[in-house]
């Protein structure tokens, strides 16, 4: 899994690229080119769409949650420390009994449900913690003269505290979301859908292509997702590039 | 005119005062320097004015009315903030921190331009090259301008400044102390002025407030009669055993009453008219001949001597 904020990511990706060539050169055809572009808009597309679905809508509502779980815990820091510890524990859980535990509870049962809870509760910890720390990284004058010109609380945390700890808000955002993108790949375990639809199939069907494209995709959305969310952090935070230039 | 009436501040859990019983009058366009050693309430009595922290008794007027008439946040845009630490707000260029407070009043676009032009211009910014600039990519002293420019943008006419020129090298900061007295001259605001340093209380102040440990007054006085006439051991300790050398440092020898040089004046140093009585004193002193010629930009020329100097300090014997 690609580490978030590594600079030698495209290099990950044309390391991919050429895994693919090389194996399309073997002996026996590992990857059927002709499979591809015979089921790509019916299997493949479909598969893609809903990775991209669950992957979204998870980092979307985990990140609704965090940031004022965050902002609050930032403020009353006694409640910090429980919060560290369940979302903790939360992480702590492997995501396949997770996956399970949760089908277990009445009514839930299978499909995406269960597998957006998981994917909410393991983002938590790394949001939540990253919210902490981005308002914490918010120099304490600048509060003091935001207050002493007299702006209001409201003003200070939307106009000076989110826009500053944003750089280390979306660090966070891009870290839960490439764990996100790979996690949601075992959620076809239970009929989630999503990339890892095409690798368990290819897996019970012996077919090591569709492992393959399940694979690839899912490592170049988590790339692309992830190169995505820094483009953004530069363009909204413009001083921390032209910092240093006294 | 800003009025403390007995004010005093105990932090919760605490028994100590840190402010006691705080009473004098800041007069309008005026300097008031608050000074005194760490621990003394200086920060805490400015940072009640503005009600950035709420006395625990007594009562602050401001023109007469006390300062709880308004809501915190609508007192203290009306109040200019500068602190040492600058507190820039780093994800807004210069424009748009100087234009924070008069986005506050609601002041139109046009009018928010023209006044930050204005005022990068006061404080010797140069509008087009600073305006576009994050606080990041200005040097310290640059910084410590644009903190007191957007002090004064929305022409608040109470100032208080905390220590603003602390964070910068020692050569800078008098610069910028001489840079904000002659623009004090221009604009006349009413300052509170807190600073740890006797000298700068000297040489900032019209008046300057002593106070010790637990926040008491030792002495509200001008900087001449503090030092000439200091109330206390505390006050004269503070103060420095040169205090007679710093009351000389306030007058200009230009502003003495000295005879004519006539023909006395040969083979010795020229002073500007402009010294200080305490560095000319030094370079009598350092000359060796205890008298020399003092001349502005005129013909006149006026002899000053030890014993014109002497005659200076008398009274202010201790």
């Amino acid at each position: 899994m690609p580490s978030a904020g590594d600079p030698s990511q495209e290099g990950v990706v044309e390391g991919g690229l050429a895994l693919l060539q090389g194996l399309e050169l073997g002996e026996q055809p590992t990857v059927d080119w002709d499979w591809i572009s015979r089921n790509f808009g019916d299997e493949i597309l479909p598969a893609l769409i809903g990775h991209v679905y669950l992957s979204f809508i998870s980092v979307a509502i985990a990140l609704a949650i965090a940031l004022p779980v965050g902002i609050f815990v930032s403020r009353y820091r006694k409640a910090y420390p429980p919060v560290t510890f369940v979302t903790g524990l939360l992480f702590a859980i492997p995501s396949l009994a997770f996956f399970a535990l949760l089908v277990t509870i009445p009514g839930v049962g299978v499909g995406p449900f269960p597998v957006i809870v998981a994917l909410v509760a393991y983002s938590l910890l790394v949001l939540i913690r990253n919210v902490v720390a981005g308002i914490d990284s918010v120099p304490a004058e600048t509060i003091d003269a935001a207050r002493g010109m007299g702006l209001t609380k409201r003003q200070i945390l939307f106009g000076v505290e989110i826009p500053l700890a944003l750089p280390v808000i979306v660090a966070g955002i891009r870290i839960a979301t490439v764990t996100i993108i790979g996690i949601a790949t075992i959620g076809a375990y239970i009929a989630a859908g999503g990339l890892g639809v095409l690798i368990f199939q290819g897996i019970s069907q012996d077919f090591p292509t569709k492992i393959i494209v399940g694979a690839a995709l899912a490592t170049l959305l988590a790339i692309l997702a992830d190169v995505t969310l820094l483009r953004f952090q530069r363009l909204f935070s413009p001083w921390t590039r032209r910092a240093g230039r006294a | 005119m800003i009025e403390f009436k007995n004010v005093s501040k105990t932090y919760p859990g605490s028994t100590k005062p840190v402010v006691d019983g705080l009473s004098f009058e800041v007069l309008d366009g005026e300097i008031c320097v608050l000074v005194g050693p760490s621990g003394c309430g200086k920060t805490t009595s400015m940072r009640m004015i503005n009600r950035l922290i709420e006395p625990s008794s007594g009562q602050i007027l401001i023109d007469g009315e006390p300062n709880t008439a308004m809501s915190g946040t609508k007192l203290r845009r009306k109040i200019g903030y500068a602190i040492q630490q600058i507190g820039l707000f780093p994800h807004r260029t210069i424009a748009d921190n100087i234009a924070i407070v008069p986005q506050l009043l609601d002041w139109d676009k046009s009018r928010i331009k023209s006044r930050i032009e204005e005022l990068l211009e006061l404080v010797g910014l140069e509008p087009g090259q600073y305006r576009g600039r994050y606080p990041a990519e200005l040097s310290g002293g640059q910084q410590q301008r644009v903190g007191v420019a957007r002090a004064l943008a929305a022409d608040p006419p109470i100032m208080l400044m905390d220590e603003p020129f602390g964070a910068v090298d020692p050569i800078n900061r008098s610069r910028l102390q001489d840079e904000f007295l002659r623009i004090q001259q221009e604009i006349r605001k009413t300052i509170v002025f807190v600073t740890h340093d006797i000298d700068e209380a000297i040489k900032m102040g019209d008046r300057i407030a002593i106070l010790k440990e637990g926040g008491v007054l030792a002495q509200y006085d001008t900087p001449e009669e503090i030092l000439t006439n200091p109330a206390s051991n505390f006050v004269n300790d503070f103060v420095g055993k040169d205090r007679i050398l710093k009351r000389l440092s306030l007058l200009r020898v230009g502003d003495m009453d000295l005879d004519p040089a006539n023909g006395n004046g040969e083979g010795l140093p020229t002073l500007s008219d402009r010294l200080t009585v305490r560095d000319a004193l030094s370079e009598l002193m350092g000359a060796g001949v205890g008298r020399g010629v003092v001349q502005g930009d005129g013909d006149e020329r006026r002899l000053l001597t030890m014993e014109s100097i002497e005659a200076l300090t008398k009274g202010a014997r201790a």
